[in-house]
This record gives structure tokens, C-alpha cells and sequence, in this order.
């Protein structure tokens, strides 16, 4: 026998009792540990490291206003500009609105250059076959295996916003380094400046790509110094910026998950603080024993504490394994009307948080029973039966 | 002389009320004595004993056992200092439910710097001299109150301390049972020489005893050889 083993059959004393503080802790750190990598996946869409050298342009009045194109042309001539392509969300449907996923009219010519870091793996013939084909369209190849397109298929696509229906011919396909990045479909910008009378020489963004990451403040402050004036005004912001705007439109959902995160927290405080006081109330007799044997109030102290903070670890690491499991089940759930949780994985940061949270619990939980437990008087400890 | 008591006194307070349980107590013990504190209900037999096994303070008075004075030594200095001298015996047995036999005999001896081996051969030697050997898988719900007491017996021998404590060590057994106990505790006295201190109620318990000692308000009335 050693310390750990007696602290486990401690831990077993009441089994049910300790089954189901372990499942609620498990069912509640599951739930914390989705919400936050939610977050978490969501917010690296704003802090994506191969944004530095891109710039989102867009009306200074609201995010749906739009610019005119010749922006892009005058953009295009400062220096230390390397490519601009202006992007419009189409918000087409595929024959189901539950078919979800984002889809562009776009000016193709510069999207290898303006999104090199997204679009890594391509034909160059195919890429040659699509800016032939006015009716053409590329696809990320996690999208075209979704659906099962190939190469030559027609993707018809009835936009949301305008009052215009797309026949493309997938020309190509592309890869990416994330999931999420492949989930994109673009089609050119003529199009819909074709079909669409008030889209004539209108775009929605701009994305302006910067040779040179330091370039980015000083071309965000010339454009929109630039624009100040004219009839059309922009705001200019980083990518990482204008994702978070972006995002912010669903609603403040940082905050919802972080006050969530700390209801549940408390709950699982008081559960475990529960468990654990009913855990030494009925152990006082035996803790006196102990004591009376020599076993110091520390040592007694620890013995209590390493059981609460076992206890609750066990409930945060069966947890993790649920919210692990359930993180398939989010991708292809969620992930089909919210392409940004496509690659929803429990990132490490999340898991260290919740065994961190959990060992917290553990032991903020454990520590004013026992404390109060190694404090009592062994002869009241022994009196009380 | 393993036990001095000087001048003991005992009080306890409920709220700001005094109430006096010992007074002005003297009681030597020497080495190898077997001793029964006797005396009626609430005459402060249990609070002597708490106070001689380091597990109460007095309010006054000079306290010396197994050569320390236990009045200097502090909180954790008084833990080690029982670990290493008192082995204790309750009415109640007070074994650990989760632990079978043998683990509740290995227990003090976690606090010891003995190998696991050296602790097993100290363990089975314990259970050995209560005869329970071949029960030492057993919990203490599948133990007779007997078979418990004994195993509490051998927990409280294992680390061989020089002093055992027992605060009616029989009060919940059987004729039958309480013999076996009082049988084995006199061994231990007799072959092994612990000093032992036994507080008890039963007049048949204590003249197993060397010496009865009578508590009476707080004061010792008379003390008693047993003859045999
Ligand atoms: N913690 C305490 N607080 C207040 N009074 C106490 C406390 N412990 C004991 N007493 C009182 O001290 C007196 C002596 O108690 P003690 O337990 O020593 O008696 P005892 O001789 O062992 O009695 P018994 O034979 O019933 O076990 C009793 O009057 C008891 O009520
Ligand atoms: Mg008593």
C-alpha cells in the first residue's frame, strides 16, 4: 500500500457518490471545453498569422454598402501594393438553402496572389481553363468532394441577395492547408457586373495584398485618407480586423461563452465542494485516528486535497475525452452553415485550460473541509460517531 | 518511570463557563506497568488518557512520557512523537472500511522510512501475534468485533511503541471476545513489555491489569496491586 493507493480507496469509499460527481464534472467540462474551442477556432480566424500582408477595404458607411471598382484601380498604383482584387459575397444557394457554404464573384486574376497563403495546391492549366470560361468556377477540394463535383459539372447557384440564378462549370479545383479554406467557391466578378445592373462598376471589398507586412498601417491610413472625400469613403482594416467585424455580427458570442464558461465553473465548484464535504463530514472519526496516529494535520490536509483534486480530474479528463468525440459530431454539424468550425478540433491551449480549471476546482473545492477537518480537536474527532 | 504527571489540571469551557475535570493530579507509571484507570462516569478517565497520549494539552501542570516532556513539544513535534511511542486501542476499533486487514495493520507505518518489504514483514509479524494471519484479506465488515479489535490490536503494536493506550478496549465485545483482547494484551505486556494504560469500566477487564488506579472528581481515590 502507498499514499496513492490509499487515496483511491478513499476516492471508491462511496462509489456512487463518486461516479456521479465524476459524470456531472465530465458532462459540464465537455460543455466548457466545446464552447471554448469554439472560441478558440473562432478567433484564430482573426489572429491568422498569414493575414499580415492583407488589408480588407470596404465602405466606411456599413459593411453591405458598396464601393466603386475604380477604388481598386487607384489602390492598385501605390507602391508597396502587390495585388487587389475586389470580392463580392454572393450568398448563392446549391439547390438547398441547408446547403451551405460561402461562394464569391471575384476578380480571379489576382486570387493566387492576393490569397497565396490559402490557395497552395493548383493546376495551373485548370486555373488557365477557368479565367477562359466566363461561366466558369473554382472550388476548394473539400467543397467538391462534399458534393461530388468534378471537374466539367455544372453548380447552379441562386443567390440570396440578388435577383440573379448562376449555371458555372467547375473548371478547377484548389488545396489548402485547413479544411476551412477549401470550403470557398469563386466565380467571376463579370458575371454578376453583367447580370446585375446596379453591381456595374460596384464591388463589395477590396483586398489589397502589401509586399511587405510593415507596409500594412501606412497603406490602411493612405487609402482611407485617400477616400476620405469622395462620395464612396472606406474603411480599411486589417484581415484579422475585419474577421473579428465580421464575426462581431453574429453578436458578442466571446462574451456568452466566457460568462457561460464561468456558470459552469461555479456549478461544478459547488458540486465538487459538495461531494467533498460529505466526503471528510463522515470520515471525522477516522481523520481523529489518524491524527492519533501520528499523521500530522499537513499530512491529513494533503491526503484530503490530492483525493478532491483526483476526483475532479478524473470528471475534467473523462470530460475532455466527450467534448473530443463531440468535436466530430460540431464539424459536421455546425460546420456546414458556420464554414469558420470546419477544422473545429479541442486545440491543446482549451485541454490545458480545463485540466487547469478542473485541478483549480479540485482543489478550491477540497481545501475548506479539509482545512476545517485538520484543524478540529482529535479528541472531538473521536467523540463524534 | 515512563509516564510522569505533575500537577495535572483539566479544564474545559462551555462558553465562558469553566468546568474542571482534573485537579491537581499526580500519577507515576513505570516501564513495563500494565495499569486500569478505573472510576464512574465522567470522573475524567478519558481526558487522563487523551492527555497522557499527546492527543490533549492540560491546562496546568507538568506532563512527561517515554522521556519527553510533552508540554515543550509542538503541534507536529507531538504527531512524530506519538508515531514513534503510543500505539492506540479504541472501544469502537476505528478501522479504516476502505482498507482490508492488512492495510489498515500497514497504516502507521506510511509514516515510517521502512521498505515496503521491511513494512510487510513488520505487518504479517502483527498479525501474526493476534492470530488473524489468514484474514489479513479480509475488510473489517467481513471481520467478527472480536477479529476487529484484535486487527485494531495488531495496528496499534506494528510500530512497536512503548506505550499502548486503551480507552475500554473491551466495551463493545463480548465475554467470549473481551477475554481474548484482555489475553492478548496481557501478553503483549508480559512477553513483549509495553507499558500499557487501560481505562475501563468492567471490575473482571481490570484485574488483568497490574495495578487499578480509581479516579474520583477529578482526583486519584486509591490505587490497587492486583494480586494473583
Ligand atoms: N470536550 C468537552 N467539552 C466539555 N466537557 C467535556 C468535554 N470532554 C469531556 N467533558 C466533560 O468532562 C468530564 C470528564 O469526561 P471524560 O470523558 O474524561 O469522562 P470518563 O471518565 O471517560 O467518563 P466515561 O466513563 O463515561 O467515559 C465529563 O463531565 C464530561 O462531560
Ligand atoms: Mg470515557
Amino acid at each position: 500500500m502507498n499514499y496513492l493507493h490509499l487515496i483511491l480507496r478513499s476516492l471508491l469509499r462511496s462509489k456512487r457518490r463518486t461516479v456521479l460527481t465524476v459524470l456531472s464534472l465530465a458532462v459540464s467540462v465537455a460543455l466548457v471545453a466545446v464552447l471554448q474551442s469554439v472560441l478558440f477556432t473562432l478567433d484564430s480566424f482573426t489572429k491568422n498569422p498569414n493575414a499580415s500582408n492583407r488589408i480588407a477595404v470596404r465602405h466606411k458607411v456599413s459593411i453591405t454598402n458598396l464601393l466603386p471598382i475604380r477604388h481598386a484601380d487607384w489602390i492598385r498604383r501605390q507602391p508597396g501594393v502587390e495585388a487587389v482584387m475586389g470580392l463580392q459575397w454572393f450568398q448563392g444557394v446549391y439547390i438547398d438553402r441547408s446547403n451551405f457554404f460561402p461562394n464569391f464573384a471575384t476578380e480571379a486574376e489576382y486570387l493566387t496572389t492576393v490569397f497565396r497563403e490559402e490557395i497552395v495546391d493548383y493546376s495551373e492549366s485548370q486555373f488557365r481553363d477557368f479565367m477562359r470560361d466566363r461561366n466558369g468556377c473554382i472550388a476548394g477540394q473539400a467543397l467538391a468532394d462534399k458534393y461530388g463535383w468534378k471537374v466539367g459539372d455544372v453548380i447552379t447557384l441562386k443567390s440570396d441577395i440578388f435577383p440573379i440564378t448562376v449555371r458555372l462549370t467547375l473548371r478547377g479545383t484548389f488545396r489548402s492547408r485547413k479544411p476551412s479554406d477549401e470550403q470557398a467557391l469563386h466565380f467571376h466578378y463579370k458575371l454578376l457586373e453583367e447580370g446585375v445592373s446596379y453591381m456595374k462598376g460596384h464591388i463589395g471589398n477590396i483586398w489589397v495584398r502589401a509586399r511587405h507586412p510593415e507596409d500594412v498601417p501606412g497603406l490602411i491610413e493612405r487609402i482611407d485618407r485617400h477616400f476620405a472625400d469622395a462620395v464612396d469613403p472606406t474603411t480599411s482594416e486589417t484581415e484579422n480586423a475585419f474577421q473579428l467585424t465580421f464575426l462581431k455580427m453574429m453578436g458578442n458570442y466571446s462574451a456568452m461563452i466566457q460568462s457561460i464558461t464561468a456558470a459552469v465553473l461555479v456549478a461544478i465548484l459547488v458540486v465538487t465542494a459538495n461531494t467533498m464535504a460529505m466526503a471528510i463530514r463522515e470520515r471525522t472519526t477516522e481523520i481523529a485516528v489518524f491524527r492519533a496516529m501520528g499523521f500530522t494535520g499537513l499530512q491529513v490536509l494533503g491526503l484530503l486535497m490530492a483525493e478532491g483534486v483526483l476526483l475532479s480530474v478524473l470528471g475534467g479528463g473523462l470530460g475532455l475525452g466527450i467534448a473530443w468525440l463531440m468535436a466530430g459530431g460540431v464539424r459536421q454539424t455546425a460546420g456546414t452553415f458556420l464554414p469558420y468550425l470546419q477544422d473545429f478540433t479541442v486545440p491543446g491551449e482549451v485541454l490545458m485550460f480545463c485540466l487547469h480549471a478542473t485541478m483549480g476546482v479540485g482543489l478550491l473545492s477540497t481545501f475548506i473541509p479539509a482545512y476545517r477537518a485538520t484543524r478540529r480537536p482529535i479528541i472531538e474527532g473521536l467523540r463524534a460517531l | 518511570m515512563i509516564i510522569r504527571c505533575r500537577d495535572i489540571s483539566k479544564s474545559y469551557f462551555r462558553g465562558s463557563l469553566e468546568i474542571p475535570v482534573l485537579q491537581g493530579l499526580e500519577l507515576e507509571i513505570p516501564q513495563g506497568g500494565y495499569y486500569a484507570l478505573m472510576g464512574p462516569s465522567g470522573s475524567g478517565k478519558t481526558t487522563l488518557l487523551n492527555l497522557i497520549a499527546g492527543i490533549d494539552r492540560p491546562s496546568g501542570g507538568h506532563l512527561e512520557v517515554c522521556g519527553h516532556a510533552l508540554n515543550d513539544l509542538d503541534d507536529d513535534e507531538l504527531a512524530a512523537w506519538r508515531a514513534a511511542y503510543v500505539g492506540f486501542i479504541f472501544q469502537n476499533y476505528n478501522l479504516v472500511p476502505v482498507l482490508n486487514a492488512y492495510e489498515n495493520v500497514e497504516l502507521p507505518l506510511l509514516l515510517t522510512d521502512l521498505s515496503r518489504s521491511q513494512r510487510r514483514e513488520r505487518v504479517l509479524e502483527a498479525l501474526e501475534l493476534v492470530k488473524l494471519a489468514d484474514r489479513m484479506g479480509n475488510y473489517p465488515r467481513q471481520l467478527s468485533g472480536g477479529q476487529e479489535q484484535r486487527v485494531a490490536v495488531a495496528r496499534a503494536i506494528v510500530g512497536d511503541p512503548d506505550l499502548l493506550v486503551a480507552d475500554e478496549p473491551t466495551g463493545s465485545l463480548d465475554a467470549r471476545n473481551a477475554e481474548e483482547v484482555l489475553g492478548l494484551m496481557e501478553r503483549l505486556n508480559r512477553e513483549m513489555g509495553k507499558t500499557i494504560l487501560m481505562v475501563t469500566h468492567d471490575p473482571k477487564a481490570a484485574q488483568h491489569a497490574r495495578v487499578q488506579v480509581h479516579l474520583e472528581k477529578g482526583v486519584l481515590e486509591r490505587t490497587v496491586e492486583v494480586r494473583r
